[in-house]
């Protein structure tokens, strides 16, 4: 187990319940996560996780120039992934018609997707605006093609892991709680106004 | 058979009779009676299946209610039974029944008593189980029975305060009183022991791991709902302000935790071939390789040295295509004839076979070309056919004249 799990750590990958279930509950016992954490201070890593520990990654114990740059690297993958993430939950909102976000461990089913979709053309229309996103271009225009590409970008950022290939069915993974963390980060340091009311234009007269 | 068990018999067979009509009641909450179905529905009320629900419908039992949903894993709302102060003076009552019987040597009342005993040791077990069952449930289907987050945290605290109230009531139980009650009654003796005091304290467990998991739920209800308005919120902005992009916080002295990740590294592993213990192993992989290209497969030719040789060596003597024969023949008589032209197709006609004349022309053409560098005296006049199109670039030729001119001119 442990060393199945610092390969992981170490690859830079997300530990959560639904990537790795025996070595999410291996981290959560204090006195592992300790090890783990101190065989990584050797390498000059620590073990981290988001805020609401549901998911461990390795993260830089000491911040030169070197890793300075790697950290660049995922502010910016995480400025790609900010704009079609955001979109893609709010969509999940309307495909599931329900008031709460998608959280970790939350399952989708493409075929559920796909007929919801398919039946509502403002939703056709959604998924029909991904295309502007470089990772999510399609070469099948129809609703399934697109569908199929959405999802399968999602796994490859590591936010999906599809639970079942027979059924098709999704499962979300712990890092969309570190993408959380980071919105809610953005949201407060930049005041991004998030009731909608507040983002209201006086508008002028027409004449 | 008694007649009880007659009883139970005749019972579960009207059940299994009146299904559909149970099963109507159950989903829909009331059935009307009609002349049809008005002689099942006296028939299941005097068994107590169905009870009035008003002055022409009926509905189900509600204990029968209970067996259904729990036999059928139903999401719906749950009562929980938290007073178990309640249940322990009613089992006290029936064991000091039993003793009373047991001192008046009535064995029969006995037997009837420790069957209530049971029953109600088993039922405690039972709904303690059944409530363990359905609470995981909802936990691990995070309130999958109700759709909007505000139902779901209502149901949430509801069902903490509930359950906080059941395992503080455990907790109060003093179940060795009732050991120390019955401790001239083995039977009963032992199966307070094996079915109460053993596993009330797993139960008292489990029920407060799942406590704890509603309270985790509660505050990541909490999250969820800021999260959702995160989330509608910033979908919002992003469609006024397409372009926006977040601050360089990389850039900052204190870097946000969470994007500090490190690089991933690739990791590689290589098995060490002087390490004997391996030898085995890596012999077998080795067997397995298959060969499958004839690249691998092809035996080297054998390079032969260049060795001198005092055998003769065979000559191969390599023939002229024909054409290149009878260009030869041609540019001699052109050469031979000092002054004289001659006609390419000419010559083609009384003396080459086999060839086309557009093909012959074209060698004619090739052969005055790499012989006219050399020899500057054998001149190439071109007989064009008619003009044909202007301005294509392209000539028609149907015949070419040589000469080779005299050295004087």
């Amino acid at each position: 187990m442990f060393d199945q799990l610092l390969k992981r750590l170490l690859q830079g990958e997300f530990i959560c319940e639904v990537s790795d279930e025996a070595g999410f509950r291996y981290l959560q016992d204090p006195e592992n996560a300790a090890q783990v954490d101190e065989f990584l201070t050797r390498l000059d890593y620590r073990l981290s996780s988001t805020q609401n520990r549901l998911a461990f990654f390795a993260a830089y114990r000491t911040i030169d120039s070197s890793a300075r740059s790697d950290i660049r690297k995922v502010f910016y993958q995480f400025r790609i992934e900010l704009q079609p993430v955001v979109e893609w939950l709010d969509m999940m909102m309307s495909c599931l018609n329900q008031d709460t976000a998608l959280s970790p461990g939350d399952t989708l089913s493409f075929s559920g997707l796909l007929q919801v979709i398919e039946h509502n053309q403002a939703l056709a229309d959604r998924l029909q605006t991904f295309a502007k996103f470089k990772d999510f271009t399609s070469g099948d225009d129809s609703v399934k093609g697109r569908l199929e590409k959405l999802l399968l970008t999602l796994c490859k950022w590591g936010y999906l892991t599809l639970a079942n290939k027979d059924t098709l069915i999704y499962q979300v993974n712990g890092k969309l709680d570190y993408f959380y963390q980071a919105l809610q980060f953005i949201q407060e340091h930049e005041q991004i106004p998030v009731e909608q009311g507040e983002t209201d234009t006086i508008q002028g007269s027409l004449f | 058979m008694s007649q009880s068990q007659q009883g139970l018999e005749r019972l579960l067979r009207t059940l299994a009779g009146h299904s559909e009509l149970i099963a109507e009641a159950y989903f829909t909450g009331v059935v009307y009676k009609d002349n049809q179905n008005q002689r099942a529905l006296n028939q299941l009320k005097q068994l107590k299946v169905l009870v009035n629900h008003d002055a022409e419908g009926y509905r189900i039992a509600g204990r029968l209610t209970q067996f259904l949903d729990s036999a059928l894993s139903s999401d719906r709302v749950r009562r929980l039974d938290t007073d178990l102060a309640d249940w322990i003076d009613t089992l006290k009552l029936q064991i000091s029944l039993y003793q009373d019987a047991e001192v008046e040597n009535r064995l029969g009342d006995c037997d009837n008593y420790f069957a209530e005993i049971e029953r109600l040791v088993f039922d405690l077990s039972d709904t303690l189980e059944e409530n363990t069952r359905y609470l995981s449930m909802l936990v691990n289907s995070r309130f999958a029975n109700v759709r909007t987050l505000a139902e779901k945290q209502k149901q949430n605290t509801f069902y903490i305060s509930r359950l906080e109230k059941l395992v503080n009531a455990i907790t109060a139980l003093q179940p060795e009183s009732l050991l120390e009650m019955v401790e001239d009654q083995p039977l009963i003796y032992d199966l307070l022991d094996h079915q109460l005091i053993r596993k009330l304290p797993i139960y008292q467990q489990r029920l407060q791991d799942i406590l704890d998991k509603l309270k985790v739920f509660l505050f990541e209800l909490r999250q969820i709902e800021a999260r959702a308005q995160l989330v509608q919120g910033f979908a919002f902005f992003l469609q006024q302000n397409q372009n926006y992009q977040p601050q360089d916080w990389s850039e900052r002295d204190s870097i946000p935790e969470h994007w500090n990740q490190i690089k991933p590294l690739a990791l590689f592993a290589y098995a060490d071939p002087l390490d004997h213990a391996l030898e085995e192993d890596l012999i077998e992989i080795a067997q397995k390789i298959r060969i499958d290209t004839e690249v691998m497969l092809a035996k080297q030719k054998q390079r032969s040295l260049s060795a001198v040789s005092l055998s003769p060596q065979n000559k191969t003597t390599l023939d002229l295509p024909l054409y290149r024969k009878q260009l030869r023949v041609y540019f001699d008589r052109v050469l031979k004839n000092e002054g004289q032209s001659i006609s390419a197709v000419a010559f083609q006609q009384a003396f080459v076979d086999d060839i086309e004349p557009s093909i012959w022309l074209s060698c004619v053409l090739n052969e005055w070309l790499r012989r006219q560098q050399r020899n500057k005296r054998l001149q190439m006049e071109l007989i064009q056919a008619d003009v044909g199109r202007h301005f294509s670039g392209n000539k028609k030729v149907r015949d070419i004249v040589l000469q080779f001119r005299s050295a004087d001119n």
